[in-house]
């Protein structure tokens, strides 16, 4: 509880909107420039790395309300704790020391890809009818077409963008932080995690 | 309602005449070897219009910070030495109950924003409600504030929608309605466009002159400082390398050496001076004013 | 930048003139009748019967219908054709080609659309009638922590801005000759220096960002006080527990149905 507490000091509070805001206008840059990815995590990541599990969750949870909240993308509202989820996973891939290999970097965003995409399906599924509304429902009917029923549709589909997207997510990241001055990530609780080794 | 900002500045219960103070104070950046501030010693009366000057790097910021407690609160670090600001020790203090003693005003209007509020009027009260002010009083404040920063036709506004000038207005506003006794700016006009300048710059005047605020002010427009500043005290590498009247320290050689700049007017006679045009003894002029007596004078 | 980023419309209505609490219980109340209600046509009833009607009430109708209808379109497009027309097994109703039409399929497509209207208009009849401060300020008030709802305001008046500033740092690197059109390796490639500086930006502010707030004696501790008031009618209390028992009636019956 204490570290918890620690973890949300007032550069915390200040550093969440920021990220948020990075997530929204990055995932729109990523959409005017027609990438066939999101890139909407990368201020959850990088909370995640820098301050902790329980601020990235925090900030996947609330970029996904706003989101929702502002009409800009409402969709996203129902994954809320697919964001939070992602948060986690940053913060704890940072504990283990996984962002000091740019390698493991990579692992690490593929797995939270996989497990994001576990856990997108069943929502994918049954609030949206297993289709996602854009592109990428040609993979959703590719996998109908198979066979594949609903809900595993959904998952291969997630399964065919999400490792991409959370690799390159974690990988953007990880270079943001090598960019950053040292005085600057001393400043935050987890800053040891992401000093060179 | 002269009266009752004078009553406010003055009547706050210890009437001391150093209303900052420090002593022998050397502060060091977590992570940094070399001290940013060193052996600082300093005393600012109440109501004074105080100026800091220096070259980038000089600690003028840390100074400002050190005085507003955030050095060391927030930044963590070593500081050695005893800093005092209405006869409060900094370093027992915390910050909150340091931020109603000294306001800090920063460069960027749009970094101090709260981001909370949907108008100026709400905006400016956001201090207020931190400190459990009451409703009534509140309200009170904020329109005797807007009237002080002239901002009143801003009132119902969205903060983020004004001018850096108006912004950066409005900051200071919201600082003075906690009621501090001690304003201190950190380059508040280095953003601003001249317009939103010479505004603030107004404002911070009005302050000083009508209400005596005690003022710290860091500031590069030299030729302004000069015309309004009661003291300048010049930061080289970390320590105070003149502390006078703008007409001294402004005119001294050495401060400029170090990475002071020199008015506009005082280039202009040690132009005339490289030129043999100028009396020898004779000081360098650092307003408009003494440029025109210096330069009769030489005639 | 001259807006914070929210979806609210300023009406004289009586819905707009509910108190923030009010107004987020029906929310919530459109929002799990949206889930858990059966299709196909429960979901639709429900729609017309509850949501339109509080739409009507809050002079938004327009604006909600729109607005639900261009966020479901694509998926009611991709759930009408993938799922109606792939369905592994099911009863054909009429063939395309090699494709027919599944009956399953039609009748699940048809549920998914209704869940879709109703979740978005839950969530879009609460934005577009509730302003995000003033429903922060009473969840503070009601003990929400202070911390959590500054984040959310301050996230809303920021955005824009980055907007602002990343559409600014991908002009300037356009003029610089950095290629944003062409194949995905030339985009992919302009990425990185699009990105990196606006997030390297952002992050320097957040220092001051912080001191900025402190300085407002953000982090004292006690009971904060408030300039505005929000008016609230007296019998909204009630009426929230009773939109609360409607809800867990709602809840019953969904499963109820099943």
């Amino acid at each position: 509880m204490d570290r918890i507490k620690k973890d949300f000091s007032t550069l915390t509070l200040v550093m969440i909107p920021v990220a948020i805001a990075i997530n929204i206008a990055v995932g729109q840059l990523i959409f005017t420039l027609k990438i066939p990815l999101y890139l909407d995590s990368i201020g959850t990541v990088l909370v995640g790395v820098l301050v902790g599990p329980w601020a990235g969750a925090v900030t996947g949870l609330l970029t996904n309300l706003i989101w929702g909240l502002t009409g800009l993308n409402v969709v996203s509202a129902a994954f809320w704790s697919v964001a939070a989820v992602i948060g986690v996973l940053a913060g704890l891939f940072s504990d283990a020391g996984w962002l000091r290999a740019w390698w493991k970097v990579i692992l690490a965003g593929l797995i939270t890809g996989l497990i994001a995409a576990i856990l997108s399906a069943p929502i994918s599924a049954y609030v949206f009818g297993g289709v996602t509304g854009a592109g990428t429902d040609v993979v959703v009917a590719i996998f109908r077409g198979m066979g594949l029923n609903v809900l595993p549709a959904s998952f291969a589909q997630g399964v065919s963008s999400d490792p991409l997207d959370k690799a390159t997510s974690f990988l953007v990241v990880w270079l943001i932080v090598q960019a950053l001055p040292l005085r600057f990530i001393m400043r935050f609780p987890r800053a040891e995690n992401v000093k060179p080794a | 309602m002269l009266y009752w900002l004078s009553a406010w500045v003055c009547g706050s219960g210890k009437t001391l005449n150093e209303i900052i103070s420090l002593q022998q104070v050397t502060y060091t950046y977590p992570g940094t070897s070399t001290p940013a501030i060193k052996n600082i010693s300093l005393a600012i009366p109440a109501g004074q219009f105080c100026a800091i000057v220096g070259g980038n790097g000089a600690g003028k910021s840390t100074l400002a910070y050190t005085i507003a407690g955030f050095v060391p609160h927030f930044y963590h670090g070593t500081l050695q030495g005893e800093v005092s600001v209405a006869g409060i020790k900094t370093s027992s203090t915390p910050i909150h109950d340091l931020v109603s003693l000294v306001g800090l005003v920063f460069q960027n209007p749009f970094n101090q924003i709260s981001g909370t509020k949907f108008t100026v009027r709400e905006e400016i009260a956001f201090g207020m409600e931190n400190l459990g002010i009451p409703r009534d009083e509140m309200a009170a404040r904020c329109e005797a504030m807007m009237a002080l920063v002239d901002i009143n036709e801003l009132a119902e506004r969205f903060p983020l929608g004004l001018s850096g000038g108006q912004m950066q207005r409005v900051v200071i506003a919201s600082i003075l309605a906690m009621q501090p006794q001690i304003l201190v700016l950190d380059e508040p006009t280095s953003q601003l466009d001249p317009i939103g300048s010479r505004e603030v710059l107004a404002a911070i005047r009005q302050l000083s002159s009508q209400h005596q605020m005690t003022v710290l002010i860091i500031e590069h427009k030299l030729e302004w400082l000069a015309a309004y500043a009661d003291r300048i005290i010049a930061l080289a590498e970390g320590t105070i390398i003149a502390d006078g009247s703008p007409s001294d320290v402004l005119s001294d050689e050495t401060v400029w050496e170090r990475g002071v700049g020199l008015t506009r007017y005082t280039l202009a006679a040690r132009q005339a001076r490289a030129e043999g045009r100028w009396p020898a003894g004779l000081k360098l002029p650092v307003t408009l004013e003494e440029a025109i007596e210096s330069f009769q004078a030489a005639r | 930048m001259s807006e914070a980023l929210s979806l609210y419309v300023a009406r004289p209505s009586r819905v707009h003139q509910l108190h923030p609490l009010t107004k987020l219980a029906l929310a919530g109340f459109m929002l799990v009748g949206g889930l858990l209600l059966p299709g196909p046509w429960g979901l639709y009833i429900f729609w017309a019967l509850v949501t339109l009607p509080l739409a009507f009430l809050g002079r938004i109708l327009n604006q909600l219908v729109i607005a639900t209808l261009r966020v479901a379109f694509p998926f009611a497009l991709s759930v009408f054709l993938i799922q109606g027309f792939l369905w592994t097994g099911g009863t054909p109703l009429f063939r395309v080609g090699p494709l027919s039409l599944k009956q399953e399929g039609l009748a699940f497509a048809i549920a998914s659309t209704g869940r879709i209207l109703m979740v978005v208009s839950s969530f879009l009849w609460f934005a577009l009638t509730t302003r995000p401060d003033q429903l922060m300020a009473t969840l503070s008030q009601r003990g929400f922590p202070a911390g959590l709802s500054y984040m959310i305001v301050a996230t809303l008046q920021i955005v824009p801005r980055f907007q602002a500033r990343a559409n600014a740092i991908l002009d300037a690197q356009r003029s610089r000759g950095l290629e944003t059109e062409g194949n995905l390796r030339r985009r992919l490639k302009a990425l990185l220096p699009l990105v990196i500086p606006l997030v390297l930006s952002s992050l320097i502010d957040v220092e001051e960002r912080a001191l900025a707030i402190e300085t407002r004696g953000f982090n004292r501790p006690g009971q904060k006080t408030n300039l505005i008031v929000i008016p609230e009618a007296p019998w909204e209390p009630a009426a929230r527990i009773g939109i609360l028992i409607c809800a867990v009636l709602v809840v019953g019956l969904g499963l109820w149905l099943r």
